[in-house]
C-alpha cells in the first residue's frame, strides 16, 4: 500500500479514535488520575468495552480467515518492568502516548509539555535500544497467546474473553453509574465547582 | 450526538474497538500510539545528529513503510478529533485540568508543566522499554490473548495505582 494512503486511512481513523476519547472524557486528567487512585472507574469502562469489541471483531475476522493475529512477543522482564515504568508515567502526565494528542487536540498546554517529554523519552530509549536489548529486557519467548497455551481456537478464547468483561462491566454499572462519574464539568471532578463563565475559567488559569 | 458532551464510556469503547477492522483489514496491524514517538522523535534527532540512523531501532522506525507513518497520522488524527469534538459540543478547557492544583498542592503552572514533562518521558521510556502502551499492549494486546501484553498491562496499572497513591495527594 502507498504511503499516501496509509496515512489518509491513518487521519481518518485518528479522527474517530480522538472524538470517541474525548466524547468518553477518558482522555481527562481527572479520569486518568482518578482511576489510578481508584476513585473514578471510566477509564476502565471505555477500556474494557474496546478490549471486548476488539476481541469480538478479531473472533470473527481470525476465524473466517480473513486477518493474521500480530501479538507482540511475550518478553517478561521487559514487559514487567517496562510496564511499571509506563504506567507511573501515565500518573505523572495524567495521560497515556495516545490521550496525550487528544489533550492537545482539546485545548490542554501541559499535554504538549508532555508530548515533548515523551519524543525525548522515546529518542532516549533509542540511543540505549542496542545495549538494552542484549540485557536481561531483550529476554523472552515468541507470539504467545493464552488459547495456544490450554490449545483450543483463538476465536473461541476471544469471545469467552468478551463475555467475561460483559458480566464485569455490568457488575461495575451497577456498582458506579457512568452518570455520576462524569464530574462537574464532564471532567472528571467532582470537587471544583462548575465554572459558571469563559472569563471564569480564564481567572481560574491565570491564579 | 455529535454535539454531546460526554458520551457512555461503553459507546465510546465500541468504536474504538471497532477501529481493529481498518487497521487489521487495510493497515495488517493493531492499533497502537507509542511507536510513533520513535517515528517522530528519530526523525528529529537525526536532524541534529545524523548517527542515529545507524541504529537499527531507529531506521526501522523512521523507514517510509505505510505502519509507521499510518501510526503518526493516526495520532494526528486523535489531536485532530478531540478538537472537533470539543468544537461540536461548545465545551472548554483552561489551560490545565483544575485537578492538579489538589493532586500537587500547588497551583503553578511551572510546576505542572515540569511534571507533564517528566512524566511524557518516563512514560515513553517505559512503552518503549515494554515494547507498547495502552493501545498497543492494552487495547490490542489484550484483545488478542497476547501473554505477554496481559503482564505488560498489568504492570502498568500496578505502577500507575502506586505512583497515584505514593507521589500525588488525592484528587
Amino acid at each position: 500500500m502507498s504511503l499516501t494512503l496509509a496515512m489518509v486511512v491513518g487521519i481518518a481513523m485518528g479522527i474517530v479514535f480522538g472524538f470517541a476519547l474525548e466524547k468518553s472524557r477518558v482522555f481527562e486528567p481527572g479520569i486518568i488520575v482518578g482511576q489510578m487512585q481508584m476513585r473514578n472507574f471510566i477509564m476502565l469502562k471505555v477500556f474494557l468495552t474496546a478490549v471486548a469489541t476488539g476481541a469480538v471483531v478479531l473472533a470473527v475476522l481470525n476465524g473466517f480467515g480473513y486477518v493474521k493475529l500480530q501479538p507482540k512477543a511475550a518478553l517478561y522482564a521487559a514487559d514487567i518492568v517496562g510496564g511499571l515504568i509506563l504506567g507511573v508515567g501515565i500518573t505523572l502526565a495524567g495521560a497515556c502516548p495516545g490521550t496525550t494528542l487528544a489533550q492537545i487536540g482539546a485545548g490542554y498546554r501541559d499535554a504538549l509539555f508532555t508530548l515533548l517529554g515523551g519524543l525525548f523519552g522515546a529518542v532516549t530509549f533509542s540511543y540505549a535500544q542496542p545495549a538494552l536489548g542484549k540485557s536481561f529486557l531483550g529476554q523472552g519467548g515468541g507470539k504467545l497467546i493464552f488459547t495456544d497455551l490450554i490449545g483450543i481456537p483463538y476465536w473461541i478464547g476471544a469471545l469467552v474473553l468478551a463475555a467475561v468483561i460483559i458480566v464485569v462491566l455490568v457488575a461495575m454499572e451497577a456498582w458506579k453509574p457512568w452518570r455520576d462519574e462524569l464530574g462537574n464539568d464532564v471532567d472528571g471532578d467532582s470537587k471544583s465547582a462548575r465554572p459558571s463563565s469563559p472569563a471564569k475559567i480564564r481567572a481560574v488559569a491565570a491564579e | 450526538m455529535l454535539t454531546q458532551k460526554a458520551w457512555s464510556p461503553y459507546l465510546a469503547g465500541i468504536v474504538i474497538g471497532l477501529l481493529q477492522i481498518p487497521a487489521f483489514l487495510i493497515i495488517e496491524t493493531a492499533l497502537g500510539a507509542s511507536s510513533s514517538y520513535v517515528t517522530i522523535g528519530g526523525l528529529i534527532a537525526s536532524w541534529i545528529d545524523p548517527s542515529v540512523l545507524q541504529i537499527d531501532y531507529v531506521a526501522r522506525h523512521v523507514a517510509a513503510t505505510g505502519k509507521n507513518w499510518w501510526q503518526v497520522a493516526l495520532v494526528v488524527g486523535v489531536a485532530i478529533g478531540a478538537f472537533l469534538s470539543m468544537k461540536l459540543s461548545g465545551a472548554s478547557r483552561a489551560p490545565i485540568s483544575r485537578i492538579w492544583q489538589r493532586a500537587l498542592g500547588s497551583a503553578s503552572p511551572a510546576k505542572r508543566y515540569a511534571l507533564a514533562f517528566s512524566g511524557g518521558f518516563i512514560m515513553l521510556l517505559g512503552a518503549r522499554i515494554a515494547d507498547g502502551c495502552t493501545s498497543g499492549h492494552g487495547l490490542s494486546g489484550m484483545a488478542q490473548l497476547a501473554v505477554g501484553s496481559t503482564v505488560a498491562v498489568a504492570a502498568m496499572f500496578a505502577g500507575g495505582i502506586a505512583a497515584a497513591m505514593l507521589l500525588l495527594r488525592r484528587i
